[in-house]
């Protein structure tokens, strides 16, 4: 990384602690109450007692195994039901047109019908963090694979490629990058359905812990867990990054 | 060959008309299904008795006071970051560790601050079309033809003169879209939060629904929420052709 | 050629066609694109078929490649009717970029045809280096060809083809693309690459002189429908060279012929 980069870098850093900084300064001159704004300093304690006295890590894995779980089954089923859909005209024009209806719809809304099936439990809440990621990978593998360059599928029928080679070969990673994109986004819907889900459900995971810490005015403990959620959310973009560029390392090269 | 519309029409209508017979015939008694004669009937009930409008009202107001503050908040941050690439370089950190924040998880944080009601939808709504914006309003004044730039520069136009004559006109259309796809996050985020724990709105109503045990209802209020979702989007969709028109080929995600 | 001197040719036992069109016909959404094509391709014969825009070549070459099913008439390849693309059969397209495969290096182009072929996985390693070789890309196998000029993309194009090890070459304006110096290279490499593998080719082209200085024989099109309009044998010496054949006073004479038959086809 050249020079003028990491210099850059640092002094981003250095803006970013400068806020942390006014925070501060802001919380130990009570300009906010600290029953609504703890300062930095309570916010890191109340993470760290979290982690080494309290229960803290225990709703970590409580979310990310909520979040884990729906985002597999939903990166399976949606490739699998995308790339079917996507890869047959016929099917797209009688099911495009649904899904396009369907794609506005607060995935949320789901939940009061999944309450009512399987009532405030775990099952309800993997039934609909699964159900919300799916549509981003779904939609988009669609799109992906709608859009193979037709000449590829010439050059595969001039090479008599099996119709397994053509998916594997062709199809699926002509769509990776969609598939990729898609999976950010259901990355992103499964981290807050599963905060919904635990609120609701009163299920084992930070969204319980927020809630409770809020309903008991205990701001540090509130604050701690908000934190941590943006840091979840933060290290799985920077994972998606990760994988998409070295997947997707072809498409940078070039004039 | 069977014409486009009826091909989308079929696979919807069809699924309803097997689900109806299907419930009539096992004399359905559910939680959480019901046929879809009782949801049009309980539908149109909801409009009668005005319940479903109050509701819809509540959604759609702190979806766009939420979607004003949070867009010109957005806009605002976006444009800056667009045309001073040094407060961009600087402000990289902050805004990468803050945006990542799940909007939701603010949720208990405006309810011990601001109560139930409008106020702590409107913050929660507003927190989170502000990303959206930021980011796209940025890539659209960094994606403004230069030679423009060149321009206003021979043109010797002041810096207000330019954000108005040239970048906002310029890098409109891509904002629109960016407005246009914080509108769906706005209505997605209201619903959420009102799911979770506002009592007031769409969600709520849904919610009530469920736990009356009116599962007709409750479907009639799923069935609307997915209607105002889809009225909402193409609405503006025909604005967005309206107003830009073929000026606008704007590369769209949706 | 009128079709009964052509008959009684092949009754007489001279060399059966390699790829023929009897009286091929083919309509696609209300418009006849091409009617009543016939013609005759010698095994190792190099044919260029040229004409002006919208007569049809492009059609001609993908009926011939077994993409596009006749409406009238028959193709067939060694006798028999061609009713789907065959793995002998190799299709150079013209939009290069988009008939490679963008997530593969160079070498993982060439391969997929070997993959397709069956070709164990030891034996390919070293097929696809003799390939690149042939085609002037010996140092490029890891490169994608998004890092590749033109010229390289096709010639990349060209080098998996052959590792179908084609019967025929069909290729579709492959140097449309390329600049004029890079086109003048990669038509003396198609000519060597051709004579050492004695494929038969049909080469669609809208530049006059790059037909005749390629092929034994060049049939224009007329257009709207398309039909052969005029047929040319071409009697230059082999092997060609840029500079002799093209100053050749026979050359200018066919270029002639050949400019006026499109001049009045397009009137």
């Amino acid at each position: 990384m050249n020079r003028s980069v990491l210099y850059w870098r640092a002094a981003s850093f250095a803006v970013a602690a400068g806020f942390v900084g006014l925070w501060q300064m802001i919380a130990n001159q009570r300009l906010v109450s600290p029953v609504f704004l703890p300062g930095p300093d309570r916010a890191w304690a109340s993470l760290v007692r979290g982690f080494t006295d309290g229960d803290l890590w225990g709703k970590l894995v409580g979310t990310l195994g909520h979040m884990a779980y729906g985002w597999f089954v939903a990166s399976i089923a949606g490739i699998a039901l995308g790339a079917m859909i996507g890869s047959s005209r016929t099917m797209r024009s009688y099911v495009a047109p649904s899904l396009e209806f369907l794609r506005p719809l607060p995935v949320s809304a789901i939940i009061p019908v999944a309450i009512a099936m399987l009532g405030l439990t775990q099952s309800m809440a993997l039934f609909v963090i699964a159900f919300g990621a799916i549509w981003p990978m779904l939609l988009a593998t669609i799109h992906g694979f709608a859009a193979v360059e037709p000449r590829l599928y010439e050059v595969s029928r001039s090479l008599h490629m099996s119709r397994l080679a053509v998916i594997f070969k062709i199809a699926l990673p002509s769509a990776s990058p969609d598939i990729l994109s898609g999976m950010r986004l259901s990355l992103t819907v499964a981290l807050i359905l599963s905060v919904v889900c635990e609120i609701l459900a009163g299920l084992d995971g930070l969204g319980h812990w927020v809630l409770l810490s809020a309903r008991s005015f205990r701001s540090a403990d509130l604050f701690a867990g908000v934190i941590l959620l943006g840091v979840i959310g933060y290290l799985t973009a920077l994972a998606m990054s990760v994988v998409e560029k070295r997947l997707l390392r072809w498409r940078s090269g070039g004039h | 060959m069977i014409p486009e519309r009826v091909k989308a029409l079929l696979l919807p209508v069809a699924a309803l008309v097997a689900l109806e017979i299907w419930a009539r015939a096992i004399h359905l008694q559910s939680d959480s299904l019901a046929p879809p004669s009782a949801v049009a009937a309980a539908l149109v009930g909801a409009f009668q008795d005005g319940s479903i409008l109050i509701a819809t009202r509540d959604t759609l107001v702190p979806a766009f006071a939420g979607l004003s503050i949070g867009g010109a908040i957005g806009l605002a941050f976006g444009i800056a970051l667009g045309i001073f690439h040094v407060f961009d370089r600087l402000m990289e950190v902050t805004i990468e560790a803050i945006r990542p924040i799940p909007s939701i998880a603010l949720l208990p944080i405006a309810l011990i601050a601001l109560g139930f009601g409008y106020r702590m939808e409107i913050v929660i709504v507003a927190f989170a079309c502000i990303w959206p914006i930021l980011v796209l309003s940025r890539a659209a004044v960094g994606g403004i033809e230069p030679r423009l730039m060149e321009v206003s520069r021979a043109l010797r136009l002041s810096p207000a003169d330019r954000v108005r004559k040239i970048i906002i006109p310029a890098a409109l259309p891509r904002i629109f879209l960016a407005f246009r796809l914080a509108a769906g996050i706005a209505l997605i985020v209201a619903v959420t939060v009102e799911i979770a724990i506002n009592p007031i709105g769409l969600g709520a109503a849904i919610m009530t629904a469920q736990q009356a045990l009116r599962p007709e209802l409750m479907l009639a209020y799923l069935l609307w929420i997915g209607i105002v979702g889809y009225l909402l989007n193409t609405g503006l969709v025909v604005a967005q052709n309206h107003l830009f028109g073929r000026a606008a080929l704007v590369r769209d995600p949706a | 050629m009128p079709a009964g001197a052509r008959q009684a040719a092949r009754c007489a036992g001279l060399e059966r066609p390699q790829i023929a069109f009897s009286n091929v016909t083919l309509v696609l959404g209300g418009k006849t694109i091409v009617e009543n094509i016939s013609l005759d391709v010698k095994p190792g014969e190099f044919l260029c078929i040229i004409g002006a825009s919208g007569c049809g070549k492009t059609t001609a070459l993908r009926l011939a490649a077994g993409l596009y099913q006749p409406t009238g008439g028959a193709v067939s390849f060694d006798g028999k009717p061609m009713l789907m693309p065959r793995r002998d059969i190799a299709i150079v397209f013209q939009d290069y970029g988009k008939a490679l495969l963008p997530w593969r290096t160079a070498a993982g182009n060439v391969s997929l045809a070997l993959e397709a072929s069956g070709v164990a996985s030891s034996e390919r390693a070293g097929r696809i280096d003799q390939l690149l070789k042939k085609v002037g890309l010996p140092n490029h196998a890891e490169k994608y060809p998004a890092e590749m000029s033109g010229g390289m993309q096709q010639r990349l194009q060209i080098a998996r083809c052959l590792a179908q090890e084609p019967k025929a070459l069909l290729m579709d304006e492959p140097f449309g693309a390329l600049d004029a110096m890079t086109r003048q290279g990669l038509q003396d490499e198609v000519l060597s690459l051709v004579r050492a593998s004695e494929a038969t080719v049909i080469f669609v082209t809208h530049d006059l002189e790059e037909a005749i200085y390629l092929g034994d024989r060049v049939i224009g099109l007329s257009p709207h429908p398309g039909r052969i309009g005029i047929e040319l044998k071409i009697d230059l010496p082999r092997p060609r060279d840029q500079l002799t054949t093209r100053e050749d006073p026979e050359f200018l004479r066919l270029r002639r012929e050949l400019f006026d038959f499109i001049k009045a086809s397009e009137a």
